[in-house]
Formats: C-alpha cells, sequence, structure tokens
C-alpha cells in the first residue's frame, strides 16, 4: 500500500498546528482582554470556519487563489507563487479550517484565569510579554494541549476544502482523506479499509489521550 | 427531497390562502394544522412520484442531460430525477444498492460490469461516444498543443482522474501518444470527474484542461473558451454505454427513457452537444 498520503496528512496537520500555536495563541490572548467591537467582529470570523460548509470556504479558496485575477493574480505575478494545487495553499487552508478549535479554547481558558494573576506580575515589574509567557501561559496548559491536539485531529479529517483546490496530485495534494474516496471510487475497498484503519486509529488514540491528560490535570490547583 | 420541493410548489402557488389560514389556526388547532400539512405533503408528492425515474448519468453528460430531461418530460410527462457523477462513483454506488433507473455510463467497462454482477437487465449499448477536447480560458493558440503543454507559460493541466473517469484515461492515452506524458503528468492536477476539470478550466485555477465537447456548448456564449478537438486517432473511442438497472426492470417509465436515449430525437441532442452518434 502507498503511504505516502498517511505521512502527506501527518505532515500537514503537523505544520498547520505549529502554524496556529504561533498565530493563534498571541490572538487568542489579544481576544481575552477586554471587549470591543473589532474584537467581536474578529472572534466572529475566526468561528466562521466551524459552522460554514468546508465546500463555501474550498469555492471561495478556489476563486482567490486562481492565477487569473485577484489575490491569486498578485502572488503569481509577484512572487511566482501559485496556492490552489501545492501543499503551501492546502497549509493555508487548513490554518483557516482550524483556527477555530486553536484560538476559542484558548481564548476562554484565559478568560478564566483570575486578573489577579497578570495584576501581581505586573506589580513585580514584569512586561506584558514576559506575564504572558511565564505566567498565563503555563497556567493554561491542559487548555493549551488540547487545542493543539484538536486542531491536529481537525486537519486530519479535513477533507471538502482539500477535494475542492487540492486536485489529488499523488504526493502533494493527495491526503488521506482524499485517498479513501479516491479507493472507494475506484471500487479498491482494501485500500479505503487501510486508509481507513489508520485515520481512525490516529484519532482514536489522540483523542484518548488528550481526555486522560486533562483528567490528570485537572487535580492542579488552578485547572 | 422530493416532498419539500412539491410542498413549496404548492405554497408559492397559492400563498394568500393557505398562509392565513394557518396562522389563525397555529394557536388553537396545531394538531389540526399538523394533519392538513402531512396531508397537503402525501397527496402532492403522489401526484409526482407517479412518473419519475432516477437516472444516474456519468459527469460529461451534465450540460446535455438538462436538455435531454426537457425534452423527454415534454414528450412523455415523465420526470427525470439524475444523479450526476464521475461513472467510477454511480457504479460504487448502484453496486451498494443505491435505487436508480437508468445508468448513463462514460464508458463500456462500467456498465457491462454492472451487467456481469448482475445489477443490470441486459447488455450496455452504445448511445454516443464522446470528443475530447483541450480548452483554455485564456487564447494560448492551440495549433501545436503537445508544445505548448510543455512550455513555461503552462503551469498546470487539469485532467479528470484516469482510473474513474473515461475522459482521463483517454486524456492520458492521446498524451502518451504524442509522447508527452511524463512532462506533462508533473504539471497534471485530478479532477474527481470531468465536472470538477470544468471547474478548473473556468475559474482559471488550471491554464488548460481536457474536457468534454458539451462545455464549450454549454458555456461558449457566457464565458470565453478557447478550445481544439484532440485528434480521435490518438485515444481509444469513448463508447458510452446505456443499461436499465436491475431497480428500474420492473418500471415501465425507465424503458421508455431507454428507448428515447437510442432515438433519433434524443441522437441529435447529443449531436449538437459534441458527440458522435451512429
Amino acid at each position: 500500500m502507498d503511504l505516502s498520503p498517511i505521512w502527506l496528512t501527518l505532515k500537514l496537520a503537523g505544520i498547520t498546528t505549529l502554524l496556529l500555536l504561533l498565530i493563534g495563541l498571541p490572538f487568542a490572548w489579544w481576544l481575552s482582554r477586554g471587549k470591543s467591537f473589532i474584537k467581536i467582529i474578529f472572534e466572529a470570523i475566526i468561528t466562521m470556519p466551524l459552522v460554514l460548509p468546508p465546500s463555501v470556504l474550498g469555492f471561495y479558496l478556489l476563486l482567490a487563489f486562481s492565477p487569473q485575477h485577484g489575490l491569486g493574480k498578485w502572488l503569481h505575478d509577484t512572487f511566482d507563487v501559485q496556492l490552489v494545487f501545492s501543499f503551501p495553499g492546502l497549509i493555508l487552508a487548513s490554518v483557516i479550517y482550524s483556527v477555530p478549535f486553536m484560538v476559542g479554547p484558548v481564548k476562554s481558558a484565559l478568560q478564566q484565569l483570575p486578573v489577579s494573576l497578570a495584576e501581581a506580575s505586573y506589580t513585580l515589574g514584569k512586561t506584558e510579554w514576559q506575564t504572558f509567557r511565564y505566567v498565563l501561559l503555563p497556567n493554561i496548559k491542559p487548555s493549551l494541549l488540547t487545542s493543539a491536539v484538536l486542531t491536529f485531529a481537525h486537519t486530519l479529517g479535513e477533507f471538502g476544502v482539500v477535494l475542492m483546490i487540492g486536485g489529488n496530485i499523488p504526493g502533494v495534494t493527495r491526503v488521506a482523506s482524499i485517498a479513501v474516496y479516491d479507493s472507494v471510487e475506484k471500487m479498491d475497498y482494501a485500500s479505503a479499509n487501510n486508509y481507513s484503519l489508520i485515520l481512525f486509529s490516529i484519532t482514536f488514540v489522540l483523542v484518548i489521550a488528550v481526555f486522560i491528560f486533562n483528567k490528570y490535570q485537572a487535580k492542579g490547583p488552578l485547572a | 427531497m422530493m416532498y419539500f420541493i412539491t410542498k413549496t410548489k404548492t405554497v408559492a402557488c397559492k400563498p394568500k390562502t393557505i398562509k392565513p389560514m394557518l396562522r389563525q389556526h397555529y394557536n388553537t388547532r396545531p394538531k389540526k394544522n399538523l394533519f392538513f400539512l402531512f396531508a397537503l405533503l402525501f397527496t402532492s408528492s403522489l401526484t409526482v412520484n407517479a412518473q419519475n425515474i432516477r437516472v444516474a448519468a456519468a459527469a460529461n453528460l451534465q450540460p446535455v442531460m438538462e436538455v435531454l430531461q426537457k425534452d423527454f418530460k415534454q414528450k412523455t410527462g415523465i420526470t427525470i430525477d439524475a444523479a450526476i457523477g464521475s461513472s467510477g462513483k454511480l457504479v460504487a454506488q448502484i453496486s451498494n444498492g443505491a435505487p436508480f433507473d437508468v445508468f448513463l455510463s462514460a464508458d463500456m467497462t462500467f456498465p457491462e460490469t454492472l451487467f456481469k454482477n448482475g445489477f443490470a437487465k441486459e447488455k450496455p449499448v452504445v448511445y454516443a461516444s464522446g470528443s475530447l477536447i483541450i480548452c483554455s480560458t485564456q487564447n494560448i493558440g492551440f495549433e501545436n498543443w503537445e508544445r505548448l503543454l510543455l512550455s513555461a507559460r503552462i503551469k498546470k493541466i487539469a485532467i479528470a482522474n484516469p482510473a474513474i473517469a473515461p475522459y482521463g484515461k483517454a486524456a492520458e492515452q492521446s498524451l502518451r501518444d504524442k509522447g508527452i506524458l511524463d512532462d506533462a503528468k508533473s504539471k497534471a492536477v485530478y479532477g474527481e470527474s470531468i465536472s470538477q476539470v470544468n471547474t478548473y478550466i473556468t475559474t482559471g485555477v488550471a491554464d488548460i484542461g481536457f474536457t468534454t465537447q458539451s462545455l464549450v456548448k454549454e458555456l461558449g456564449d457566457k464565458t470565453s473558451l478557447f478550445y481544439t478537438v484532440v485528434d480521435p486517432k490518438t485515444y481509444d473511442p469513448i463508447l458510452q454505454g446505456i443499461v436499465i438497472l436491475k431497480h428500474g426492470a420492473t418500471n415501465p417509465a425507465a424503458g421508455k427513457f431507454y428507448r428515447y436515449i437510442l432515438s433519433p430525437a434524443a441522437k441529435s441532442i447529443f449531436k449538437a452537444y459534441g458527440y458522435r452518434v451512429q
């Protein structure tokens, strides 16, 4: 059996999760502090991938990435980058698709922390960044792990968007979920079963691991 | 699904009589209203289902299917519910019990497999043969398309998945015939059916693609498409077969549709959409 779709999926999910940790954490922190109209709008936008049909996202990304007009044309003309049918394009799509899984839980966790925690840190002369990095983040470790794992798992499960903008290129955009679909269409049920079983097992282990970890962490003083 | 369609239709015809009645009684007698609604749904769906067949049609037929549906409805009063998809997917669905009456494939192998496995009544018959074109939204000069495909100007070539879509298989054969299959493959993006290839071509995300001539007939006046017909000698003829499925064996409307597709009236429609017919 060709294992490249599985590796590709793991690679995609891994990179997406890392990127979302980098982008999502500061963003969640910004959202967690105070309320303003702009923040509500931003929060709504990043929550939308959760409820939008993947086909809507796929369709707009297809148009946006098209080298014929708009953003895609600009990227193509200025940087000679084509996002549609490429692995970087899939990463960008996955980041958009999974952003609510990262930002939502982290933001809630930050809001649950007592304000006095940050205030104490400020009175001790720590900067905002130091407070965030050394006081707040360590205190939301369980949520952080849950978000990261769910982001990873959600990217594993990505299908509709990839189907629309991926182009099913072996080794580049044929991820495991597409390989399953492809095998079923070819009536190659043995391969479909192999891929599915692997995906099934990985997701099962991941979710179980999160549950166990959270149960153990829940005994901690602040969580 | 039909239920909802018929319901909205009926309500839309008489909004003034039905809507106030519902509103008026809603608070006092909800049960009666529910009964009334169900009765409405039930009776209206009955009248529609009497003359209805389900047709599974290969993705390349998408443009022509609409015309055939309309013409057939006009001639016989029978409504066709068409499910359009790649032949491979439809065969997988039919083999797993999908309740289709007739199957219009994009090749002969898929319907023959169905016949061999007992899902079809009789051997498949050719109703049309397809014409492969190479097509783009840009006028990039197709006189020498094999050289064009290799040029730096073409970044992505859309091809239907050769394993499940006969037009994709034909495109690969043609590329092999020209001796550029390996080079073209490095630029290939695969659509799950010819419909997705059409999307890739018309939105311009792929610079060029192999598709069916009927696309141009359908979109020719809405979108500017440039194309050339691929030399039919470079690929095996795309003979497209029709079978009546087990599910439709007892439905006389299915037989009617089958005979209609092989009739001169349908053949002239196929011809207008770029198919070759005998």
